[in-house]
C-alpha cells in the first residue's frame, strides 16, 4: 500500500506542496503502514493524505498531531467541516479539507472511528495519576467527555491522545483562539494555570 | 442567586485588593456556555446536554424513515436529502423549497421537475442563516447580524443575486444564547424576526427577548412583543391574521417545568413574562421575586417541558381532510435538559370556540428511546405547507426534507 498515491498528489498541487514542505509529513512517510484490520481499500486511499501525518489508522506519533483512531465519528466530520468551512484554522488542515465533500467526509469519519485507538502513554507514578484524576472530577471533564474520557457523538477522545496536542488546545481555548462550536471548552479552559494544563496533557494522554 | 455571587465577589476582591496587591489578579471567571447559564451547583455534574447536529448530513438510505408514522390516510417520504442541517424553509413563488442552515452557512434550493428534485446550494459563507421567507420573487434570509433580500432568485437559481441588505447590525454586541434569527413575511408586509435572550435565564437589554418587525421598504424596526425567550417559528391566523408562535421556556428548573408555550399575539405590545415568568403561572426562581405572573399576558397553550417547539404553520392547502384546516401544525425538535426524553414529532394543534388548543401527534417515529443519548435519530425543525397542500418538514439532525401527503 502506498501511503500517498500518486493520484491524490497529482489532484492538487496545493496540497501537495503543503505536505511536502511539512517535515512531520515526511517522516511520517517513512514509517511504514501496516495491514488494516478496519476499513475498506477505498477507504484506505481516501486516508491515506490523513496517515501521512495522523499515522498508521489514525494512530500520530508525531507530537503535535493529534491521533484519529477511536475518535467518535461525529467529532471527526464535524472538524472537518469546521476546517472545511473555515471556521477552526489551521493551513494545513484547512487546505486539506477545502475539496473534500459531505460524503467524504462522513467516509473518512466512519474509517477512523473503527480503528482502534493509539496506545497510551506509558503509565504514570501513583501522585501524577491521583493529581490528573483530581483535576478531571473537579473540572467534570467526564461530563461531555464520557466516563473514561473516551468521547461521544461531537465530543473528543481525550484517553491516549498526544500530550503536545492536548497542551496546545487547552492553551488555545484558554486564550479564546480555539474554535469552539457551543462555547463550552473557552469556559472551562479559564481557570487552569499553566501547571492545571500540564498535569491534564500528561494524565490523559496516559490514559488507555 | 446572581446578585449574591456578585456582591461575594466585590468584598473578596476588596479583600485580596488590601492584602495582596502584588499578586497578579486573577482573570474574570469567563461565562458559563449559555446552555449551562443558570444550572444550579447540585445540577453541575449534570450530563444533560444539547445534541449537536450531524454536519455532514445523513443519506436518508441509511435512515429507519419507516419508522416515520403517521395518521390513517397520510404518507410520509422522504422529499429530498443532502441539505445539511436542513432548519427553516421557505416556498418560492414557483415552487422552489429554500432551506436554511444555522451553524453552517448555506441556503439550499429544492426544485422539482416532473417528480425529479434537485438540491442545489444557491447562497454560502452567511453568518448563520437561521431565517428565511419569501415574498413577490424576493427571497429574504436572517443572519445573526442583517436580514438581506435577494430578487428574482427563482429565476437565477445558478447566478443568484449580490444580497440586498434589509436591516443591518441586528446583533451589536455578538450576543451569547440565542442569536439564530426566525423569519417570517406578515399579512402587514413587514418581515417578523425574533431577537433571543443572551442566555438561558438572563435579564435581556431592551432589543433582546422579543419579535420585531421591519417595513423592508424603509428599513424601519419596532418591537412587536416582549418577554419572549426565544421563538424560532411563527406565522399568521389566515382567519383573523393574528400572530402565533412558539416560544422556548428556560432550561434548569426541572424535567416538568417550566413548559414551552403557544402565544397568540393579538396587537403589538404584548409581554409574554421572560425573564419574570414562565408559562403563564410560574415565577422564575431568580428574577420572579416580587413580580406577578399576572403582569404579563398568558400563553395560549402549554406544549410540554423542554420539548422544543420550532416551525410553526397554519394549515392552509385543501389536500387533507377538513378537519386540519386551520390549525396549526408545529415541529417539536425534543428535548435536551430533561432526563426522560420527549417531543422529536411534529403536532397538530387546533383552536376551539373557547380558545382552548387541543393538541394530537401527526408525524411520530423519530424517537426511539427516551433515555438514550442521543434518544432520536432525527430531529424537526420546521414545517412548510406547499402548493398543493403537502406538508413539508426538515430535519436538521440528518440534513433531510420529508413530505406527508393525504390520499382518500
Amino acid at each position: 500500500m502506498t501511503i500517498a498515491p500518486t493520484r491524490w498528489r497529482r489532484s492538487s498541487r496545493r496540497r501537495g506542496r503543503l505536505l511536502a514542505q511539512s517535515a512531520l509529513a515526511v517522516a511520517a512517510m517513512a514509517s511504514c503502514a501496516a495491514a488494516s484490520a478496519a476499513g475498506t481499500d477505498a477507504q484506505r486511499e481516501k486516508a491515506a493524505p490523513c496517515i501521512a501525518c495522523h499515522g498508521d489508522e489514525g494512530r500520530s506519533v508525531l507530537a503535535e498531531i493529534p491521533s484519529l483512531a477511536g475518535q467518535p465519528k461525529q467529532f471527526i466530520t464535524t472538524q472537518l467541516v469546521m476546517f472545511r468551512e473555515g471556521n477552526r484554522k489551521n493551513p494545513v488542515m484547512n487546505a486539506l479539507a477545502a475539496p473534500l465533500s459531505n460524503a467524504e467526509i462522513s467516509e473518512l469519519g466512519s474509517y477512523f472511528a473503527a480503528q482502534s485507538a493509539a496506545p497510551a502513554a506509558k503509565p504514570l507514578a501513583a501522585d501524577a495519576a491521583g493529581a490528573g484524576r483530581g483535576l478531571v472530577e473537579k473540572l467534570g471533564c467526564v461530563t461531555c467527555h464520557g466516563a473514561e474520557l473516551k468521547g461521544q457523538q461531537h465530543i473528543p477522545r481525550l484517553a491516549g491522545q498526544r500530550p503536545e496536542y492536548l497542551r496546545t488546545q487547552l492553551l488555545g481555548f484558554k486564550a479564546g483562539t480555539r474554535f469552539d462550536m457551543d462555547g463550552n471548552m473557552t469556559a472551562a479552559a479559564q481557570p487552569l494555570t499553566p501547571a492545571d494544563i500540564e498535569t491534564l496533557a500528561t494524565y490523559l494522554s496516559a490514559l488507555p | 442567586m446572581n446578585r449574591s455571587i456578585s456582591y461575594g465577589a466585590l468584598v473578596a476582591g476588596a479583600c485580596l485588593a488590601g492584602s495582596a496587591l502584588a499578586q497578579t489578579p486573577a482573570a474574570a471567571p469567563a461565562p458559563a456556555p449559555s446552555w449551562q447559564q443558570g444550572r444550579s451547583a447540585d445540577q453541575s455534574s449534570s450530563t444533560l446536554h444539547p445534541i449537536a447536529p450531524i454536519l455532514t448530513g445523513r443519506p436518508a438510505s441509511e435512515l429507519p424513515t419507516d419508522k416515520l408514522k403517521v395518521p390513517a390516510g397520510f404518507k410520509v417520504e422522504v422529499y429530498a436529502d443532502g441539505i445539511p442541517e436542513a432548519r427553516s424553509l421557505a416556498l418560492g413563488d414557483k415552487g422552489t423549497v429554500f432551506v436554511s442552515n444555522r451553524n453552517l452557512k448555506d441556503v439550499y434550493a429544492i426544485t422539482d421537475q416532473g417528480g425529479k428534485r434537485t438540491v442545489t446550494k444557491v447562497l454560502k459563507g452567511l453568518n448563520a442563516p437561521n431565517g428565511v421567507a419569501f415574498k413577490d420573487g424576493t427571497l429574504y434570509v436572517a443572519e445573526r447580524h442583517r436580514i438581506t433580500a435577494y430578487d428574482g432568485i427563482e429565476d437565477r437559481l445558478a447566478t443568484p443575486p449580490e444580497a440586498r441588505v434589509v436591516i443591518d447590525n441586528l446583533d451589536p454586541q455578538q450576543q451569547a444564547g440565542h442569536f439564530w434569527k426566525f423569519l417570517a413575511m406578515g399579512p402587514d408586509g413587514k418581515l417578523y424576526y425574533n431577537v433571543g435572550a443572551p442566555g438561558n435565564i438572563v435579564m435581556p437589554a431592551y432589543y433582546q427577548a422579543t419579535i420585531n418587525r421591519v417595513d423592508p421598504k424603509t428599513g424601519v424596526t419596532e418591537v412587536y412583543a416582549s418577554g419572549v425567550r426565544n421563538s424560532v417559528g411563527f406565522d399568521w391566523d389566515p382567519r383573523t391574521k393574528e400572530l402565533w408562535f412558539t416560544n422556548h421556556a428556560r432550561d434548569w428548573v426541572s424535567d416538568d417545568t417550566p413548559e414551552d408555550t403557544l402565544h397568540r399575539a393579538a396587537r403589538k405590545g404584548m409581554n409574554f413574562g421572560y425573564p419574570f415568568c414562565h408559562q403563564g403561572d410560574l415565577l422564575d426562581p431568580d428574577f420572579g421575586k416580587g413580580r406577578a405572573c399576572g403582569e404579563f399576558d398568558a400563553p395560549a397553550a402549554r406544549l410540554g417541558a423542554h420539548i422544543a417547539p420550532l416551525g410553526l404553520r397554519f394549515y392552509t392547502g385543501s389536500m387533507f381532510p377538513a378537519e386540519y384546516r386551520n390549525g396549526m401544525f408545529i415541529a417539536m425538535h425534543g428535548s435536551w435538559n430533561r432526563t426522560s426524553k420527549q417531543g422529536y414529532n411534529v403536532m397538530h394543534a387546533s383552536v376551539g370556540r373557547d380558545g382552548k388548543v387541543t393538541l394530537k401527534p401527526f408525524l411520530e417515529g423519530f424517537l426511539q428511546d427516551a433515555k438514550a443519548d442521543p434518544p432520536m435519530w432525527g430531529r424537526p425543525v420546521d414545517v412548510l405547507v406547499m402548493k398543493d397542500g403537502a406538508l413539508l418538514v426538515s430535519d436538521d439532525y440528518n440534513g433531510i426534507v420529508y413530505r406527508v401527503s393525504y390520499a382518500k
